[in-house]
């Protein structure tokens, strides 16, 4: 039997991170700290991933956790950060809006495995009217790079008010175009369509309000597959998998992708 | 172009009849499927292909005339009305040749010229003897689309985002399920390294597959004639990524995101959005060659949604009705400035993509896409 971390959790990060729902539906696993022990230091941290957040996770660390979740981070420079966690064997977390959904996973390897064939890559992210584009191309590009790998040569082309449009290449050269668009009549999310020589894979990853499973199709000469729907939302996932490392022992990779994917965005020209 | 004298109610008087120049796979694939849906009001009466062979061929699948040359199909006394299906650079002189000959109404497919100063001459001659003209966008004749443009209320003038996605499969694969053909152009395999075949290919991808669209995009940008290219990339083996910006900053201001890759899969995908703030219209459209019905729209705002369609028929028997109305004098035909406009907006885009494309293939050391 596994044993039950206690969270405590910033108003910013149950607002935009849905923690008390999330720990609710793992209730072997987590317990708000409040009720179930309150006179010990919560085992768990959620925090918002607003500037800053970096500073708030490693007072985290300092005052005792075992594990932070960061909902939502800003590209941010996460090196202070990855060396205190490694020296204090703390578990750090993203609840990424829409990377960390867990259909993403097998989109991963659908994807991956057609890349070299590639032809085109096109992706829309949807978001409200009045979200900041800078913002939503972050979320947005580290969904994409979740299941493509890096991307050379991204290039802002334009970005406004309305949205943005960024232009890339995958590493067989095929050209890549991700577009962000603000409105209230699209629903909010992200699609992502890789087209190879003779079909491709296309990803449509809802937003984490609620369990929407990401729908992820395979299209190639045999037909169309259309892969497991997870029920899951991707802040769910996020604890679930924190969990998991944190009962091994082991180290999630989060910071070091994010890392990655800071730099990416601080290059964008 | 202009009004028509003559009035008579539709389907009350014997078929009027059509020629057709050019009887390639497209008139066996798309024209003559529409027009055996319409045998009524529409009865093909000769058909002309620089080919005997071909021309005698297809003639015979509808029981019309045929013929080598134009002036053969134009002095047919039976033709009432007629269609130009040859290459593009043909389309000019045909359209101008059919007014003069004094038929009812002109089928031209896109584009139906090359430049400003043909589609110029075109509207002149057409002024000048009352003929007629519609192009074949057969998209602006699709109940689908027709439905969103009595549905879509201000979304031309609030609409800041406009995308026109194109996946189609080979042509082939649909022409086979419309007809027999009997004649393909030939394929080749394209220099990839060779700035020219990237060109060709770019402006043959707007002046020959965006162009279906480009008069539904038009629609939602008033101020079309301030462009500005943001990227024009070539997708392998055929297809593009164009992105464009066009108007100035601010309520006039249109994002263009245009693109299309054809290539061996099975299946189509043919969707044109325009997005405001607070309303976003969809329209899917079927694939062409195969009488698989109109679009479907979907136009929502906030978070409510309403659908039109699918209608039975789609944008090819759209235009075809029309062109009956037209000849019949019961419709008014469409502007020749609408038709001009829609045209150098096309050629504009073409131009801009071709320049940028090689442009950057000259900064590219790689080669691999432009």
């Amino acid at each position: 039997m596994s044993s039950q971390y206690t969270v405590t959790a910033t108003p910013q990060a149950e607002e935009s991170g849905a923690v008390g729902l999330a720990v609710a539906s793992l209730p072997e696993s987590f317990g708000p700290a409040s009720e179930a022990t309150p006179t010990l230091i919560p085992q768990i941290s959620a925090i918002d991933g607003a500037p800053g957040w970096t500073t708030e996770a490693i007072k985290a660390i300092d005052g005792g956790a075992l594990g932070v979740v960061v909902v939502n981070p800003v590209p941010e420079n996460t090196a202070a950060l990855r060396d205190a966690a490694e020296t204090a064997g703390v578990a750090v977390v993203l609840d990424q809006r829409w990377a960390s959904n867990p259909g993403l996973a097998g989109a991963e390897d659908a994807v991956r495995s057609v890349a070299g064939r590639a032809a085109m890559l096109d992706t829309v992210a949807t978001a409200t009217a009045g979200t900041d584009p800078e913002r939503l191309l972050t979320e947005h590009l580290a969904a994409v790079v979740r299941v493509t790998g890096q991307l050379d040569a991204l290039r802002v082309l334009r970005r406004g008010t309305h949205g943005y449009t960024v232009s890339g290449r995958l590493p067989n050269g095929a050209p890549v175009s991700l577009q962000g668009v603000l409105s209230n009549s699209r629903p909010a999310g992200v699609d992502l369509r890789l087209y190879t020589d003779d079909g491709g894979v296309s990803i449509a990853v809802p937003e984490p309000l609620a369990a929407w499973p990401a729908e992820v199709r395979a299209t190639g000469p045999q037909g169309e597959i259309l892969l497991p729907t997870l029920y899951e939302s991707a802040h769910r996932t996020t604890w679930r998998r924190l969990k998991e490392d944190l009962d091994a022992g082991t180290f999630p990779s989060d910071l070091a992708g994010f890392a990655r994917l800071t730099e990416s965005i601080a290059h964008l020209s | 172009m202009s009004s028509h004298s003559q009035a008579a109610p539709l389907g009350s008087l014997r078929p009027l009849g059509v020629g057709i120049l050019g009887a390639g796979p497209v008139t066996q694939a798309i024209h003559l499927p529409s027009l055996a849906r319409l045998r009524n009001i529409l009865q093909v009466r000769h058909i002309m292909d620089v080919d005997a062979t071909v021309a005698e061929s297809v003639a015979a699948r509808v029981g019309a005339n045929h013929s080598t040359s134009m002036d053969a199909l134009l002095g047919d006394p039976e033709v009432d009305i007629v269609a130009i299906c040859s290459p593009h650079q043909f389309h000019a002189d045909q359209v101008i040749a059919a007014c003069r000959a004094g038929k009812k109404a002109v089928l031209c497919e896109k584009p139906f010229a090359m430049s400003g100063e043909e589609a110029a001459r075109i509207s002149a001659v057409s002024e000048e003897t009352g003929v007629p003209i519609i192009v074949g966008a057969m998209h602006t004749f699709d109940p689908g689309w027709l439905a969103a443009e009595a549905n879509w209320g201000d979304l031309p003038e609030t609409a800041h985002t406009i995308r026109s996605s194109i996946v189609l499969p080979p042509n082939a694969r649909f022409e086979d399920f419309a007809t027999e053909i009997i004649t393909r152009p030939a394929g080749g395999a394209p220099d990839y390294s060779d700035v020219e075949t990237i060109k060709t290919a770019l402006r043959g991808g707007i002046m020959g597959l965006a162009i279906h669209d480009l008069p539904l995009v038009r629609r939602f940008t008033p101020d079309f004639e301030d462009l500005e290219i943001l990227q024009a990339r070539h997708v392998r083996p055929f297809g593009y990524v164009i992105s464009l910006r066009a108007g100035k900053q601010g309520a006039g201001e249109r994002i263009i995101e245009l693109r299309a890759a054809m290539n061996k899969t099975w299946k189509p995908e043919w969707v044109f959005e325009a997005i405001s703030d607070d309303a976003a219209l969809r329209v899917d459209f079927t694939p062409s060659y195969v009488q698989a019905g109109s679009a479907v729209t979907t136009i929502t705002r906030g978070s409510t949604s309403t659908t039109y369609g699918p209608f039975e028929h789609n944008g090819y028997e759209g235009e075809w009705r029309e062109l009956a109305k037209l000849a019949l004098g019961t419709k008014q035909p469409p502007s020749a400035e609408s038709l001009i406009n829609d045209l150098t907006f096309a050629i504009a885009i073409a131009d801009a993509t071709v320049d940028l494309a090689a442009a950057e293939h000259a900064n590219s050391h790689a080669g691999a896409h432009s």
